[in-house]
């Protein structure tokens, strides 16, 4: 998004000329100025619940020895007297995995999409479009009688490999979508100094696809990471939860100690707000969209 | 050769269960056995439900809300967005955290906010003199309350969406506009709109998708309930599913979901093809 300055563009077009310069520019700034108000009111109304969860967190909970306008207490009570720390670990586990199994398998199969312009492969996109707009509520019921003949209910491997297949056609537009972008010649050239395929590939397109990559991780992450209903439907036993049905059973038994939800709440924000606020730039909802709209 | 993995993955994990699902809907079975072949009968039982209307009649009014006040709300912003304003870029990057954490944290957060009488939304309505405001207690309050969360959830996909389709829209029309003494209201309605019509469809078939398939933001913050005014579709198959172990029945309704769910995006997807050939 970083890339697309709209403001500067449309900025040009209101720019005044001649003798207007003078008044409008000061008519200008003062505009600005309000509207940098009018928008700090809009963030600070929309950011009341997720600061609520910070604040909640951070205050002591009743019969707290605490005097101080916050405290860390809860967060050591949390972390020392349930089981965070397991459903964390089994958060991060289940997220990583699927987000690297995401990335190798969608990547070579999104550079299909995009250079091959054969019926077959546009209809392999059709489908993944068909398959993407199903509810998962349908899929659950006959993977849930899949799972359990294997074993895989209960357990965490299960949960990661229907992420892996739920991010998985977004995951391949996301790719192809970048792979657009990157000129055919490259690869052309790579060909004439007697390239593979899969050499041109490898050392000429993924090389060059960071930002895609990138972008198709963090849609993954989130994936993972935020899901409840596959989680819930899947992991029965407390050892096996990941934060999401932790965070719900913890609410459930705790529900008027708010310090203590909250921390859990904070303990779950943390991992995609510090990776989104690193790597905001490659977060790029506009991407699933915009690929959308090509095809 | 490229495609072979992600080829499995999905035949395996997405087409397998989903024709599978298809023969548990002609059958009267439970979550471990297959059940007495039943045929179209448990389409026409649940057709002939109250609770299936009712929900059905939620979701549409959930879908609505949830895809015209996030594409208002967010394309309202990506127009302020536009012009200049301080620290620009901290505005985006903030207004996008509902869409990015989690929809479990956001829920607790809002129950925090509304659930109890000793919430603040309630209190603040009490000092307002509205009396006694209980959001998740009264049908109509609690299916408001979730259509705002939907949209509170919703807008920063939106204002990405259409931030970038105002991007790509060519200033020069402006200048030409201005020329012409065209108001700001007549610039917008005559050559935003247009010119952003075919993501703005594309947004739209998308949210549709995503309201219409949406469960945990529902089933945290109301769990359906009160007196099932807010139960969708996606909530009634899995309560008839999971609490009830009627399978038939319940993918049965996720079927006929679906089903209107491919139409609607169909039709939504003509509409585009015909903004592009003008």
């Amino acid at each position: 998004m970083s890339t697309l300055s709209p403001s500067q563009a449309a900025d040009a077009v209101i720019a005044p000329t001649g003798a207007q310069r003078r008044t409008s520019r000061g008519l200008r700034e003062r505009g600005k100025w309000w509207r940098f108000v009018v928008m700090l009111i809009i963030t600070a109304v929309v950011l009341v619940p997720l600061l609520a969860v910070v604040v909640l967190s951070l205050q002591p909970s009743l019969g707290s020895t605490s005097t101080g306008p916050f405290t860390f207490e809860n967060f050591i009570e949390v972390f020392g007297q349930t089981s965070v720390l397991t459903w964390l670990k089994n958060s991060l586990l289940v997220t990583v995995v699927t987000v690297v199994i995401a990335v190798v398998v969608a990547a070579p199969a999104g550079y299909v999409l995009s250079r091959s312009r054969s019926k077959l492969v546009s209809g392999y996109s059709l489908i993944l479009f068909v398959v993407q707009s199903l509810p998962v509520v349908t899929a659950i019921i006959p993977l849930f009688i899949l799972f359990a003949t294997v074993g895989l209910v209960d357990n965490l491997v299960g949960v990661t490999i229907i992420y892996v297949a739920a991010t998985m056609s977004v995951a391949i537009w996301m790719m192809a979508a970048y792979y657009d972008s990157i000129p055919v010649a490259l690869e052309e050239a790579a060909w004439v100094d007697g390239a593979s395929l899969f050499g041109s590939f490898t050392r000429i397109v993924l090389r060059n696809s960071l930002p895609g990559i990138l972008s198709t991780a963090i849609f993954s992450f989130l994936l993972a990471w935020n899901d409840y209903l596959i989680a819930v439907v899947f992991l029965r036993s407390n050892p096996n939860y990941t934060l999401p049905v932790g965070l719900e059973s913890f609410f459930q038994q705790n529900a008027t100690n708010w310090g203590l939800v909250m921390a859990v709440a904070v303990v779950m924000m943390l991992p995609p707000v510090i990776l989104f606020a690193f790597l905001n730039k490659y977060f790029s909802v506009g991407g699933i969209g915009g690929s959308l709209a090509g095809r | 050769m490229f495609a072979l993995p992600s080829l499995i993955l999905l035949l395996l994990l997405n087409l397998y269960p989903v024709i599978y699902a298809f023969i548990q809907s002609m059958h009267n079975g439970t979550l471990l056995s297959t059940g007495p072949f039943v045929g179209w009968g448990n389409y026409v039982k649940i057709l002939h439900e109250a609770s299936f209307w009712r929900a059905a009649r939620f979701t549409v009014i959930f879908t609505v809300s949830g895809v015209f006040g996030s594409w208002i709300v967010g394309l309202a912003l990506a127009l302020l967005l536009r012009t200049h304003i301080p620290a620009n870029g901290l505005w985006k990057v903030l207004l996008l955290l509902p869409w990015v954490v989690p929809v479990v944290v956001s829920a607790t957060s809002w129950n925090w906010l509304v659930a109890t009488p000793q919430s603040p939304l309630p209190i603040l309505a009490e000092h307002l003199g509205l009396g006694n405001v209980l959001f998740l207690a009264n049908p109509v309050l609690a299916q408001i309350t979730v259509c705002v969360f939907k949209v509170w959830i919703s807008f920063p996909f939106m204002m990405m969406m259409m931030s970038a389709a105002l991007a790509s829209v060519d200033t020069n029309v402006y200048e030409a506009a201005k020329v012409d003494g065209a108001s700001k209201w007549q610039t917008f309605r005559m050559i935003t709109l247009p010119m952003i019509a075919r993501p703005t469809f594309v947004s739209w078939i998308l949210m549709t998708i995503f309201c219409v398939n949406d469960f945990p933001t529902i089933f945290l913050l109301t769990g359906g309930g009160p007196v099932n005014s807010t139960q969708s579709l996606v909530l009634l198959a899995y309560l008839t599913v999971f609490e009830n172990f009627q399978t038939g029945p319940g993918v049965a309704i996720a079927f006929l979901m679906t089903l209107v769910l491919v139409v609607v995006s169909v039709v939504l997807f003509r509409q585009i093809r015909k903004v592009s050939i003008e």
